[in-house]
């Protein structure tokens, strides 16, 4: 830390630092914590976990999640997939209309989406439940599933697959062999994504769950409603620890897997941005 | 050499080539087409129609009632608190997280990857978690409340389910959205042009205003995008840090269409959220390059 | 253009062969033979065709117009992987994800080849290219040079009937790039295997090749060997493309088959050798080579005279800028050992009869 250099930054910054951390640290020393949060540290405890693992909303809303997190993470690699594998010999145009949609669907409220689907399902009298939240997902899932995917596709050298045709592969042969092979791990990479977005989503779950199970985001949104405090923090704290595990899996996995292609180009995340 | 033969040449083309291609464009076409943008449109459409509040069927038939209801102070001041809201933490995500990128830009690149996972790692948590922490966080009697009244505060700091606990929640949410573009850009600036800046005569804070700036306007402007259209249609955070009072559009919105199941208000309500988001958009595209030219 | 006559079916055959993209003629009407077992190179400028005809072999592009045939057989619109015919990439295209044996075997497991020979057979081709020891390395852990030889031993491995190269050693440095001309020579000539290489490196072609084909704006200029296309060449185009070429316009006073008497503007009457039927009176281009135009200080006042502008020592040659006004700026070159002339002097210029070469004008 240059704090000579940088008189302002420094300080802020670490500020900010604290600011990002500060509220997972409460949850965490939270739930292990005897009393509220309002009369202080009152004594160690594992209560609240055991009251969250036998709570039946808690299991059922874990399972729920699970099912529809993996659902939409397969559906959306396949929509994103079979679209890079169209965008590559598309026309200029259609690859606008392609990238506007991606753009559209990231950048449009979550809640101004889920209400349309709802009211589409509505109006076409498909039910609500697990099968509509998990279209609903793969919607925006898919957008960013394509966005790793195609960033990945672009740095393929475009004559590998033309060198397997020369040694005798089929076209299917070649995608399986050379393309779907240099692809991987982006698709893992995007799936573990989606999986983990899917995971945490409260607003398309919450439109389009209907009379089913809710997922656990949406028990826990409940939970809070209704102010049943020391379990949520238990919940929170498991729940973080999981979806921070699957991401760390897949930068790790990308960090390192990804260096194919190309000259060996070092691929990271923030590719996306560029 | 041989002469040529008069024979006319065989080409292959395989009829439906078409096919295949369409094949690969299938799913998205279902996904972005049926899903995506029919359910917006139907929307679009019937925020002209009526509903019969009894029985609560739809008509459709071309009236801009809807849109009249709009202008109702009720709803009007809860859009414009939206934007206001969404505005206003953007513009403070905007400057808290230039800062930090930059000082993450300016580290050596072991510190860059450690201090980037740092900011990105709250971000893997689950939302809605982290959104409530600052329930117990901000309420009175909470630590940050006890800290104040240590400090001197007469009462109590009154924060939570208010405007201000929801641009907390919101600022804390899409910092990371913010951070990472702008540090991208400026990962980018090559170390010798401040070399070059200061040898042209430049003192360090021109060196910042010619050499960095410049370079932050493009992640900055992408930033914007990222964290203040999502930002209007928030409804978790309002939800939570707001205390289930409908202080935002995204609240509005879902109170239309899950409680009182006016559709064609809701959907009116919706539409102009998305021409609201539309306008940002584009007014922000056109900012670009005359930001840029500065 | 020079004919080959010949009883063996060609390696490739070209008839006719023509390859529009939408507005853009990349080739015009070719006819272009290639016998087996020789080094044959496509040689010509960006954009005049080479690689799109390269193309057309390996069965990437098909030809709008025309028939390709491969060892007798049409394989006009016949998918690459179903070609006697293997390709060498520019960017040699490594697959990434496989190892040295893995890429080389490629091809091989495509065509269902048995263990135990797909072993034999990557062993041998591996040898061949002399990377022992490398079978489980990862093309990104490779040199440039070494990428290149993984990419000719994977296409060799398959026993092809040709082999195409479409500008291999582009990425290399100079001297390795020599190294490599001589050991593609050396492996083509012990495999024996039909190459049909591109490039725009015309030093690189000559080098290598048993016949060069050049190629202009999507047409054939001239076939022929090195020496047929550098002391003989067919057009302008060719005569430029292959090495500087000191030109005099002049009219046919003479002659029909092989030599003719050409009355050369500013400087006279003269026998010079060249195409068989250019009729008498017809406008030609007479093309003196440096290394033939002989420049000698002037004695006397008689025959073609020049002022030296300067003098480039090279090393081995030594050339020399020649202003020889009306005629404009001539070269000349000459062994590294001779005397430098100095500039401004006056020299006279002559050349044996049999070192010119005649061209039609309007070629």
């Amino acid at each position: 830390m240059n704090i000579r250099r940088h008189p302002v930054a420094a300080p802020l910054s670490l500020l900010i630092l604290l600011f990002m951390w500060v509220p997972l640290i409460v949850v965490a020393v939270n739930s292990f914590n005897t009393q509220t949060i309002m009369a202080g540290w009152g004594g160690f405890t594992t209560h609240w976990y055991s009251l969250a693992w036998h709570n039946e909303d808690v299991r059922t809303g874990l399972k729920t999640t699970l099912i529809i997190a993996v659902a939409s993470s397969v559906l959306s690699l396949f929509v994103a997939v079979t679209g890079a594998l169209w965008w590559r010999r598309a026309s200029p145009k259609a690859r606008a209309v392609y990238d506007g949609l991606i753009f559209a669907r990231i950048i449009l409220p979550e809640v101004v989406f889920a209400t349309a689907l709802f009211f589409l399902f509505l109006k076409i009298h498909f039910s609500l439940g697990l099968t509509a939240i998990v279209i609903g997902h793969t919607v925006w899932n898919s957008a960013y599933a394509a966005l790793i995917v195609q960033a990945r596709m672009a740095g393929l050298d475009p004559a590998l697959e033309e060198a397997a045709a020369d040694l005798g592969a089929t076209p299917w042969r070649a995608f399986r062999r050379v393309t779907l092979s240099a692809l991987m791990p982006a698709i893992v990479v995007a799936g573990l994504l989606a999986f983990t977005f899917s995971f945490d989503d409260v607003v398309t779950s919450v439109f389009l769950q209907g009379a089913s199970n809710s997922p656990l985001p949406v028990v826990i949104l409940g939970m809070i409603r209704f102010r049943i405090t020391p379990e949520i923090n238990a919940i929170g704290l498991l729940v973080m620890l999981f979806t921070v595990t699957v991401m760390s899996l897949a930068v790790i996995f990308y960090a390192t897997a990804g260096s194919l292609g190309r000259a060996g180009r070092r691929g990271s995340m923030l590719d996306m941005y560029r | 050499m041989a002469p040529p033969p008069a024979e006319p040449p065989r080409r292959r083309r395989p009829a439906l080539a078409w096919l295949p291609r369409l094949g690969l464009l299938l799913p998205t076409l279902v996904i972005t087409a049926l899903c995506f943008v029919i359910p917006l449109g139907l929307i679009a459409v019937y925020s002209f129609g009526t509903v019969n509040q009894v029985n609560f069927d739809v008509y459709f038939g071309w009236t801009t009632q809807n849109y009249h209801d709009f202008t109702s102070t009720l709803y009007l001041h809860t859009l414009a608190r939206s934007v206001f809201l969404s505005l206003s933490t953007t513009l403070s995500c905007a400057v808290l997280g230039f800062i930090f990128a930059y000082y993450i830009s300016r580290q050596p690149p072991r510190a860059q990857q450690l201090l980037l996972v740092a900011v990105i790692v709250p971000f893997w948590t689950s939302f809605i978690v982290r959104t409530y922490a600052w329930v117990d966080l901000l309420q009175n009697l909470g630590p940050i409340d006890r800290f104040a009244r240590a400090l001197g505060l007469h009462g109590h700091i009154d924060i939570l389910y208010t405007p201000y606990s929801i641009a907390i929640g919101i600022l804390y949410s899409y910092l990371p959205l913010m951070i990472l573009p702008i540090y991208v850009s400026l990962e980018r600036i090559d170390p010798a042009l401040y070399d070059a800046a200061a040898d042209l005569g430049a003192t360090p804070f021109r060196q910042f205003r010619r050499v960095v700036l410049p370079h932050a306007v493009p992640g900055l402007i992408a930033g914007i995008i990222i964290v203040g259209v999502p930002a209007l249609g928030e409804y978790v955070i309002p939800e939570i840090l707001g205390g289930g009072k409908t202080l935002m559009a995204g609240n509005l919105l879902a109170d239309q269409f899950l409680e009182t199941g006016n559709y064609p208000f809701g959907s009116a309500l919706a539409v102009t959220v998305m021409v609201v988001l539309m306008l940002l958009l584009f007014l922000l595209r056109r900012a670009q390059p005359a930001v840029e030219a500065q | 253009m020079t004919a080959t006559t010949t009883t063996t079916t060609p390696a490739v055959d070209l008839a006719g062969v023509e390859k529009q993209f939408g507005d853009l003629v990349a080739v015009r009407h070719l006819d272009l033979q290639i016998q087996p077992g020789e080094f044959f190179s496509i040689i010509g400028p960006s954009g005049c065709g080479k690689t799109t005809t390269l193309r057309m072999v390996a069965g990437f592009e098909d030809p709008t117009a025309g028939r390709v045939s491969v060892s007798g057989k049409d394989m006009t619109g016949v998918r690459p992987y179903r070609r006697p015919v293997n390709t060498v990439f520019q960017s040699y295209a490594l697959f990434p994800h496989l190892d040295v044996y893995e890429n080389v075997a490629f091809g091989l497991r495509e065509a269902r080849v048995g263990k135990a020979e797909v072993r034999v057979r990557v062993a041998e081709a591996i040898s061949l290219v002399q990377l022992e020891g490398r079978e489980s390395s990862r093309p990104r852990k490779l040199s440039g040079g070494q990428q290149q030889r993984v990419a000719l031993a994977r296409a060799l491995v398959n026993r092809p009937d040709v082999l195409l190269l479409d500008e291999p050693l582009g990425a290399l440095d100079l001297k390795l790039r020599t190294e490599m001309q001589t050991q593609l020579k050396d492996l083509q000539r012990s495999v024996g295997v039909t190459f049909c290489y591109v490039t725009h490196d015309q030093g690189e072609a000559f080098s290598m090749s048993d016949r060069v084909a050049v190629m202009n704006l999507g047409l054939l200029e001239q076939v022929g060997t090195p020496e047929d296309v550098y002391h003989r060449p067919a057009s302008l185009f060719v005569a430029d493309f292959v090495g500087k070429a000191n030109r005099f316009r002049g009219r046919v006073t003479d002659g029909s088959s092989g030599v003719y008497t050409v009355d050369i503007d500013g400087i006279g009457s003269r026998r010079v050798p060249g195409p068989d039927g250019i009729p008498s009176g017809a406008e030609v281009v007479v093309v003196v080579r440096p290394e033939n135009l002989r420049a000698t200080p002037a004695e006397s006042r008689n025959g073609l005279t020049a002022t030296v502008i300067d003098a480039a020592f090279l090393g081995a040659v030594r050339t020399i800028r020649l202003q020889a006004a009306p005629l404009g700026e001539l070269t000349s070159a000459a062994g590294g050992a001779g005397a430098a002339p100095a500039p401004g002097s006056t020299v006279s210029l002559t050349w044996d009869e049999n070192h010119a070469w005649l061209i039609q004008a309007g070629d």
